[in-house]
């Protein structure tokens, strides 16, 4: 255990060294949210006195906005860092170097994109804190139910992250499951608008997509305990559905992934990208 | 059974002492999505079959060189080696650990060092490149630093040390990376071109330091080299194994490979103070038959004598003693010995002849 700690260490202190020698980007990123939120601020100003009572995480929309992003923010680095972890290494040429130290294709996955879920705090914690800061937005309910529900989906989706390299290692390009989250969550899961409008809209069947898809029902929690201040017994359907995507795709996703690295390193293609 | 026993224990024994066993080890290249492109009757390239039926051991300590053109397999043998790719049949183990199923532990066993400059972060200074490999190797902060400045001072790199990976010359990055490989002091050391892109004074340096790593008495390394530069392979390698298209061709010491391959050796010897009527009857006095050209050196008063032999035996001491004591004064002696080139070349020539 504590080797793996000394492992996941050295890939933060790498990935820490290597973000401030670009100290630039780091700042223009905390500048942008900074205009995120400003400009959401803005529009939230248009619907002032016009909420709709059916949807109530929606009576103040900007924090309805904030807790969206930063909690999307979070979701797709669980998504996205795994395949890009593997990803990353092939394109800059190390992956081989690492490779040929005594440690596992796994952990390599884990540990490479710690950095990534360090970032994703930070930055998802800037969302709300800019809001609360500057244009006066409030969170009640149980931080500690909600961050229940951002484990429990961010884990979800690193299940759907591992699929995601995998086919990264068979395929290289082209994955699907990127496609299908990136743009479906935005769209489907209710970050800048409540999900019954696809409903009234499109109809039940488009509204279907929203169902199953995983962070949906992790925004929902959340919107749910940190805006509406729900407990946990009020709760229980969104976080038992996650528990069930749970139990599905992780032992899925760890039997793909066991079968594509085996796959890649039978091929000699670990390191081609 | 009891009859067995001794011979058990004399092959755990050579077990023991070898370091790396590749047996009858074959890589074929699987072509990708197969049964789907068949499927769909789509064309595909046929398999191709990098290494067929390899075997060899190498020994506790021992210097092992590979050489072949390119695309003969060399790569693909030394990545099976580093468990960096399955083979299709046979086993590799390293210290008693197969590269297959105990991988962690063979990597724990062995330092890579390759010719590729991506493989370190370009943007992190030398010194930081490797405190982050030694902590994935498991050494504590302490340990590891200590070990890196071991490790500097002995490739004399300290000024370079807090360096940006990418300000470093080709040289340099390239004596980082054999740094690296030594990290965790492992007892199997993987080199390919090691010298590659090194002045010449570094070079030396750099085969100095191989050298003693196989001749340390505390921890012998072991040292599995590929290399274009053959007269490098020639002065470093106890072996030599000679492949082309995925075949072990030869395995031997540089010495018997170059006398394996030409067994004859031309020698050319300059000499002065002596008339050459008197040098040639002294000479057939001496042998019974006729086996020398005489000629004069042009523009000099020296005369060159010149004529073949078998490898190893003693016509040269012969005639270099014929001749000193009818009163020649010798000036220079050249042996022109066949080379590991000649040695590859003649395999590559003789299987396009069909051999």
């Amino acid at each position: 255990m504590i080797l793996l700690l000394r492992r996941i260490w050295a890939f933060l202190a790498r990935d820490w060294r290597l973000t401030v020698s670009y100290r630039m980007q780091f700042f223009l990123r905390i500048l942008s949210i900074l205009i995120v939120v400003t400009t959401l601020f803005f529009i939230s100003r248009i619907f002032t006195g016009f909420a709709d009572p059916r949807f109530v995480q929606w009576r103040d929309p900007l924090a309805a906005w904030l807790t969206g992003l930063a909690v999307l923010n979070y979701f797709m680095t669980g998504f996205s860092s795994l395949a890009n972890a593997i990803r990353q290494e092939q394109v800059q040429g190390t992956l081989e170097s690492v490779l040929m130290t005594p440690i596992g294709v796994p952990t390599v996955i884990v540990a490479s994109s710690a950095w990534d879920f360090v970032q994703a705090t930070f930055f998802s914690f800037l969302y709300l804190l800019f809001g609360w800061l500057f244009f006066d937005v409030h969170y009640r309910g149980s931080f500690l139910l909600a961050l229940v529900f951002l484990l429990l989906t961010t884990i979800v989706l690193a299940c759907l992250g591992i699929l995601s390299a995998s086919f990264a290692m068979v395929f290289k390009r082209g994955d699907p499951f990127g496609v299908f989250l990136g743009a479906g969550s935005a769209l489907f899961s209710g970050v800048f608008f409540p999900t019954q409008l696809i409903n009234q809209y499109a109809g039940s069947a488009v509204a279907g997509i929203s169902r199953i898809l995983p962070p949906t029902y992790g925004l929902d929690g959340i919107r749910r305990v940190l805006i509406e201040g729900e407990g946990f017994s009020q709760v229980r359907e969104p976080l038992l559905t996650l528990l069930v995507f749970l139990l599905v795709l992780l032992p899925f996703s760890l039997w793909v992934f066991g079968r594509a690295v085996r796959r890649a390193k039978r091929e000699g293609s670990l390191i081609q990208y | 059974m009891l009859d067995d026993e001794p011979n058990q224990t004399n092959s755990s024994r050579e077990a023991e002492s070898m370091a790396v066993t590749v047996d009858h080890v074959s890589k074929t290249y699987p072509v990708p999505f197969l049964r789907l492109k068949k499927f769909l009757r789509r064309k595909f390239k046929p398999p191709v079959e990098a290494l067929h039926d390899v075997s060899f051991n190498i020994c506790k300590g021992e210097i092992f060189g590979l050489i072949g053109p390119n695309g003969a397999g060399k790569t693909t043998l030394t990545k099976i080696i580093a468990t960096l790719i399955q083979p299709t049949a046979g086993s590799a183990v390293v210290n008693g650990h197969d590269t297959v199923r105990d991988d962690e532990q063979v990597r724990l066993n062995i330092g890579l060092a390759g010719a590729e400059e991506r493989s370190f972060y370009w943007r992190l200074t030398a010194e930081e490149n490797l405190l982050f490999f030694a902590r994935l190797y498991g050494l504590n902060g302490t340990h590891a630093r200590r070990r890196i400045k071991e490790l500097f001072d002995l490739f004399e790199f300290e000024e370079l040390a807090r360096r940006r990976f990418a300000e470093l010359s080709t040289g340099n990055k390239q004596r980082l990376s054999v740094a690296r490989a030594m990290l965790a002091n492992p007892p199997v050391l993987l080199l390919d071109e090691p010298t590659r892109s090194l002045d010449p004074i570094a070079a030396a340096r750099m085969r100095g330091t191989i050298q003693s790593l196989a001749q340390n008495s505390e921890q012998r390394v072991t040292i599995f080299l590929t290399s274009h530069n053959l007269t490098e392979v020639e002065e470093l390698c106890d072996r030599v194994a000679v492949i082309g298209k995925g075949q072990i061709r030869a395995i031997d010491s540089p010495a018997t490979l170059r006398a394996t391959h030409t067994p004859e050796e031309k020698h050319v010897i300059k000499f002065t103070s002596l008339a050459p009527a008197d040098a040639e009857q002294a000479l057939r006095q001496a042998f019974s038959e006729r086996f020398f050209t005489l000629e004069r050196t042009p523009g000099r008063q020296q005369w060159k004598l010149m004529f073949s032999s078998e490898t190893g035996d003693e016509t040269l001491d012969s005639v270099l003693r014929v001749l000193q004591q009818s009163g020649a004064v010798i000036r220079s002696v050249e042996i022109e010995r066949a080379t590991l080139l000649d040695v590859l070349e003649g395999y590559e020539t003789g299987k396009s002849r069909g051999d």
